[in-house]
Parts: C-alpha cells; sequence; structure tokens
C-alpha cells in the first residue's frame, strides 16, 4: 500500500497564452488514458471532481459529435451554469468542444482536448482553449448559412432543369 | 496580481446570480435609486441592498447617498471586459485539471 509522500510530485500544468485570444495548458497526469478518458466523460465521475468542491449537478453529457453538455455548480455565493456542444469526439485520445458560462452568454470558448499515452501508465493532456465574441460567432453562423443556401440554391436548379 | 485575481473571483461570484446581472443590465441603461431598483426588480429593499452590496463588492457597482436616497451606478469595473473574463476562464481551467489531477490520484487504488 503506498502512500501520498511516496509517490511523485503530481507534475504541475505549463500554461501558455500563444495570441491573446488563446490559451494552451499541458500537463501530465499519474494515470493511463483510458482512465482519463474516462474520468472526463463519463457523468457519474465527472461530478466528482469538476465542480471546485462544490455540488455538480450533470445535467446533461452527451460525448458524441453535436452533443450537448450542461453542468450546474451550486456554490456558496451563487449557481453556475455551464454549458456547450462536442464538436468533434475520438476516444480516447481527442474532444473538441464549446465552452459556455450562462454570467458571459455569447463569449464561446472553443475547447481543444487531446490526450497522449505516455507508454508508463502516464497521459499527457494539452488543452487549447481559443476565445470567440459573440459577433465572431454570428459572422460564422452567417457563412455557414450562405454556403448552405448556395447549395440549395444549386440543388434547385438542377431540379428545376430536369423538370424543364 | 494576486489582489486582481481575487477580485475576479467575487466578480464572477457577484454574476452568478440572475437578478444582479438584471441589476447590471438596467444600470447599464441609466443610473437608479436603490427604491428603484426594488421596485423594477419586485423584491425588498433588504434584499435588493443585499445584491447591490455584492455587486459593490466586486467593483461591478458604486453608490452614493444624495440626500436622502442612495443612488446606484455601474462601477470601475465592467464584465464584458473580455479580459477580465479570459483571465477568470484561465483561472477555472487550471484548477479544473488540477482537480482532475487529484481525483485520477484519489480513485487509483480502485483500479
Amino acid at each position: 500500500m503506498t502512500t501520498i509522500t511516496e509517490q511523485e510530485p503530481m507534475v504541475k500544468a505549463t500554461i501558455t497564452t500563444p495570441s491573446d485570444r488563446e490559451i494552451r495548458v499541458e500537463r501530465i497526469f499519474n494515470a493511463p488514458r483510458d482512465r482519463v478518458w474516462q474520468a472526463m466523460t463519463d457523468p457519474k465521475l465527472v461530478a466528482q471532481w469538476w465542480g471546485r468542491g462544490n455540488k455538480l449537478v450533470v445535467e446533461r453529457l452527451e460525448v458524441e459529435r453535436g452533443g450537448h453538455w450542461r453542468f450546474v455548480e451550486h456554490a456558496p455565493e451563487g449557481v453556475n451554469g455551464f454549458e456547450g456542444r462536442f464538436r468533434e469526439v475520438t476516444p480516447p485520445s481527442r474532444v473538441v468542444q464549446t465552452f459556455e458560462w450562462d454570467g458571459m452568454p455569447g463569449y464561446v470558448i472553443v475547447e481543444t482536448a487531446t490526450l497522449e499515452d505516455l507508454g508508463d501508465g502516464r497521459t499527457r493532456l494539452v488543452n487549447t482553449s481559443l476565445f470567440h465574441t459573440t459577433e465572431e460567432r454570428d459572422g460564422f453562423l452567417q457563412s455557414g448559412m450562405e454556403g448552405g443556401m448556395n447549395e440549395s440554391y444549386a440543388a434547385l436548379d438542377r431540379l428545376l432543369a430536369k423538370l424543364a | 496580481m494576486v489582489q486582481y485575481s481575487r477580485k475576479l473571483d467575487t466578480a464572477f461570484g457577484a454574476l452568478s446570480d440572475p437578478t444582479r446581472r438584471g441589476i447590471l443590465e438596467r444600470l447599464g441603461r441609466s443610473d437608479a435609486g436603490i427604491t428603484e431598483l426594488a421596485q423594477a426588480f419586485d423584491i425588498t429593499l433588504t434584499g435588493i441592498k443585499k445584491h447591490v452590496h455584492i455587486l459593490e463588492s466586486a467593483g461591478l457597482v458604486t453608490t452614493e447617498k444624495v440626500g436622502r436616497v442612495r443612488q446606484c451606478r455601474l462601477g470601475p469595473r465592467r464584465l464584458d471586459d473580455e479580459t477580465a473574463w479570459i483571465e477568470t476562464y484561465r483561472r477555472l481551467l487550471e484548477g479544473r485539471l488540477n482537480r482532475l489531477g487529484e481525483f485520477l490520484e484519489r480513485t487509483k487504488e480502485k483500479q
């Protein structure tokens, strides 16, 4: 039976800011990759560590592309809701998801986490967070919609040509 | 820097309440007295004073006694200040990863 004092000290996180809109955090966990992935994606496990020691209600955690997640933290000074959607899910190595706090609606952060198996029972996590303002997000939506509309018009053109 | 971060935490707590966010939104349009705010949000004077006090401690609101009325207006700190949010988020993220590490250590024996 090992005690805490006999264990290697935990590796501290390395935080860098590649740009003023980006935060990169690298950290090594003393656990195999599958366990880290499980702790990040199993609602029962997430509830045990995500909430800063406060009660955390995992309202939704749909770990799949397009899936929604929403956590509500019950802190002494108030209730904090956090939510987003999964954009990419590749177990157990990569997940891309959006992050929004109810207190700053419209400020969407895109988090990309990659888990690397170090082969010695440890795992390296690299998390990159990219900030977007409402204006930028709306810009994306608009351009996406334009693209979609052009495709729809092209399909309509083809259909009309067939009918002619 | 420590002081700055502590203030951000206070601001984070202050903003976790929908009524307090509403007060900020209301004060963003124009200054208002305590009584006026209490009426606008349909809560007691004591209740609104408590909310205003929390916002004031966070630097989000300042108050000034004008005659018999306590007038409230937006404080020097603006939480639409994106830099402040990025800093708060950075601290949340760092804390989150530390807790994940602690959790993995704590549950190690069970595997």
